[in-house]
């Protein structure tokens, strides 16, 4: 391999896919990048073996020459050097040169460093890509997507299947789900898909953390495409590949109450600070609960009692109350989660007995949906 | 690290255990779990990374992997994405290493649909990377193969040799090994010496030609020999001689199987075993010195020896204070 490469590109790529290089890992191949050198360009490739990152620099982008293949061929090579030597080489232009026995020459100006590499056949093979299976989500779509289900799957790893966000696709609509067992988010979205496949995998929340970072604002589309063993999110510029969690999803459809006997119609925001306020006290004690009572006139109270500090009360005016008086008592960190992934100033709170799971929704949208199961207090 | 691996060199070693596998191979029922259980240098890791190949190995005929393709490569080199191999992190397997693997396969595997671990030395497993390990064989995923591999079965937690098909790998008549090793050129005492220390080939010839082993042989000897006349010598002695010799663990370790295999040789003597002698050259000086002791004396010895060995590596003891001690208690 023999190229000629436009640092400033370079060095913007080495970046991009060092966020999936990992210092610890078990695999020795995986502390270095992949960088493969073809006809049409040069795509580097960085893993951790849970995520993969590649990113591609074409030969030419608007006219300017980005790199200039002498010959081709691929290489691995350490990734916290080389990116280190990327960045502070002096000249516009790096020159990589691969000899036998994977012995690397990377010159800039009069700068020259000669790093041992390793045979790229080595380095983890990444799915090929069929493209008839693609389908697309805008770019902030996407990342709203994460955002409102990620933070509710387990941190625990007693069933390691619940750290995952689970995505179904059917008729062409997208339906996430992500629960810990105490609390439901789910979150719905239309798709645009060339053909009518349907999915179901499992995808773990750490990915997802990784690829929302990596997201920019824009809403130029995202496309996916899931493969057996690991699903792929291509954008401009990167492809982002995790692996998928092996199991079966529980069924959750059957969780969510179909009716109620209580409706709440709150401002989520006014409703956010109250819990929030109410939580102040909780939260030192044993499982930061608060109780929320319906009272006359449209009225909800919401308190916290903790025997050794006080307690806190507060009343708030609601949009309207429909049903059955109520008690009850639920964590409030599990609802100010769930508000803060609504969108929309109203919501409508839906309860079904003091003992039974409640749903939190959007007032003029059925796209999603927040359920939290409630604290038991005597 | 070894050329091209096949079942049919194995045969010869371990007829039984190859048999077994290259059966299930054939017939495709791989088991989730195998304990493959046997002396060191029995050829366990060899073989556990053969079953690897042959499983992953994308060109295979018959059975036998064909240590060339990019899986065969990426096994050797410990680079596949699919295949794990934990070994002791210092002194024992840690709960994390197990849990880290847990992690790792509760994902679907990276390139194939089947994923593979091996742990060496299971026996050091922690009680509580033991316990995280038992649930995870308790509930074997389909296409996932567990190979653990120990030099000490009964270390072993029962819960865990129960989930497991057990492998007891056959060690090599030390015969055979001096026979094969005095074919290469090596002087017979330390043939027959190396044989009785390792059961690997490659290790006992290597152990056999490196100056190291003949010397720490020498000092063993002198050893036993100042031991005899003199204890407060023989304190001195391990200052000047000992300590300066065997400084890591595994060679302390090998110093004290040789001094062992002394008093070993003595009793072999004085049951009349002589064909069992294991320094062989130096037999008048056994005998001679077999006459002084009696075999209850002996066997204590050994069994002073075999504590220390214990103590060696089970706890930080300093070596100097562990071999102080035994000296003493050799001279009582």
């Amino acid at each position: 391999m023999k190229i000629t490469i436009d640092r400033e590109a370079l060095v913007q790529s080495v970046q991009d896919v060092m966020k999936a290089v990992s210092s610890r890992t078990t695999i020795p191949i995986l502390t270095g990048i992949k960088i493969t050198a073809t006809s049409q360009g040069v795509t580097l490739t960085g893993s951790d073996s849970d995520i993969s990152i590649e990113s591609f620099i074409p030969t030419e982008e608007e006219d300017k020459v980005l790199v200039e293949i002498a010959e081709t061929g691929s290489i691995v090579l350490q990734a916290r050097f080389f990116s280190e030597i990327v960045k502070k080489l002096p000249e516009k232009t790096i020159e990589i040169e691969v000899h036998p026995n994977f012995l690397t020459v990377i010159r800039s100006g009069k700068a020259e460093f000669n790093l041992n590499g390793l045979d790229a056949e080595e380095y983890p093979r990444l799915p090929q890509i069929e493209e008839e299976n693609v389908f697309k989500i805008p770019t902030d779509l996407l990342k709203t997507i994460i955002r409102q289900t990620v933070f509710a799957v387990s941190t625990s790893e007693t069933r390691p299947i619940l750290t995952g966000v689970n995505w179904r696709i059917e008729d062409e609509e997208l339906i996430c789900t992500a629960t810990d067992s105490h609390r439901l988010a789910l979150r719905k979205a239309k798709i645009e898909t060339e053909n009518h496949q349907s999915h179901n995998v499992v995808i773990p929340g750490k990915s997802l953390n990784e690829l929302s970072k990596i997201l920019d604002d824009s809403n130029d589309p995202v496309n996916i495409v899931i493969t057996a063993n690991q699903i792929l999110f291509k954008t401009k510029r990167l492809l982002f590949f995790s692996r998928l969690l092996d199991g079966n999803y529980p069924e959750t459809s059957r969780l969510i109450p179909t009716d109620s006997k209580t409706d709440i119609i709150v401002n989520a925001k006014e409703f956010l600070q109250a819990i929030d306020r109410a939580s102040l006290l909780a939260r030192e004690g044993r499982n930061n609960v608060v109780k929320l009572t319906t009272l006359n006139d449209g009225i909800i109270e919401i308190s916290s009692v903790s025997p050794e500090i006080g307690k806190v009360t507060e009343e708030i005016q609601s949009e309207s109350i429909e049903g059955e008086e109520l008690k009850i008592s639920f964590s409030a960190k599990y609802m100010m989660d769930a508000l803060k992934a609504l969108d929309g100033t109203d919501i409508k709170i839906s309860f079904t007995g003091a003992m039974r799971p409640f749903l939190l929704r959007p007032l003029h949208s059925d796209s999603m949906l927040q359920l939290i199961l409630p604290v038991r207090t005597y | 690290m070894n050329v091209a691996m096949k079942w049919e060199q194995f045969e010869r070693y371990q007829p039984a255990v190859v048999k077994m596998i290259t059966k299930s191979l054939e017939k495709g029922r791989i088991s989730h779990a195998y304990l493959f259980e046997g002396q060191r240098g029995t050829g366990k890791k060899a073989m556990s990374l053969l079953l690897a190949k042959s499983l992953f190995c994308l060109n295979r005929s018959g059975i036998n992997p064909c240590n060339d393709c990019r899986n065969c490569r990426r096994i050797d080199s410990g680079n596949h994405p699919d295949v794990h191999v934990i070994e002791p992190d210092g002194q024992s397997v840690k709960k994390e290493q197990i849990e880290m693997l847990q992690q790792e396969f509760t994902k679907m595997a990276v390139e194939s649909d089947r994923k593979l671990y091996i742990i060496e030395h299971a026996d050091k497993m922690t009680t509580n990377a033991a316990n995280s390990l038992l649930k995870f064989l308790e509930e074997p995923r389909p296409g996932t193969v567990a190979i653990l591999i120990t030099e000490q079965y009964h270390r072993m937690l029962e819960t865990i040799i129960s989930r497991c098909q057990v492998f007891s790998f056959k060690p090599i008549p030390p015969v055979l090994l001096a026979n094969y090793l005095e074919e290469q050129q090596i002087s017979p005492h330390i043939a027959f010496l190396a044989a009785h220390v390792t059961n690997n080939r490659e290790e006992a010839l290597k152990l056999s030609r490196d100056d190291w082993f003949a010397q720490a042989r020498k000092i063993v000897l002198q050893l036993y020999e100042t031991l005899k006349k003199n204890d407060l010598q023989a304190l001195f002695f391990i200052h000047d001689q000992w300590l300066p010799h065997f400084q890591e663990k595994e060679q302390i370790d090998l110093g004290l199987d040789l001094l062992l295999y002394i008093y070993k040789d003595m009793l072999h003597i004085q049951l009349g075993q002589v064909d069992k002698i294991i320094y062989r050259d130096r037999l008048d000086d056994l005998r001679q010195w077999s006459l002084s002791c009696s075999q209850r004396q002996i066997v204590k010895s050994m069994e002073m020896i075999l504590r220390a060995k214990a103590r060696l590596n089970t706890t930080n003891m300093s070596v100097q204070l562990l071999m102080e001690q035994l000296i003493l208690d050799l001279k009582k």
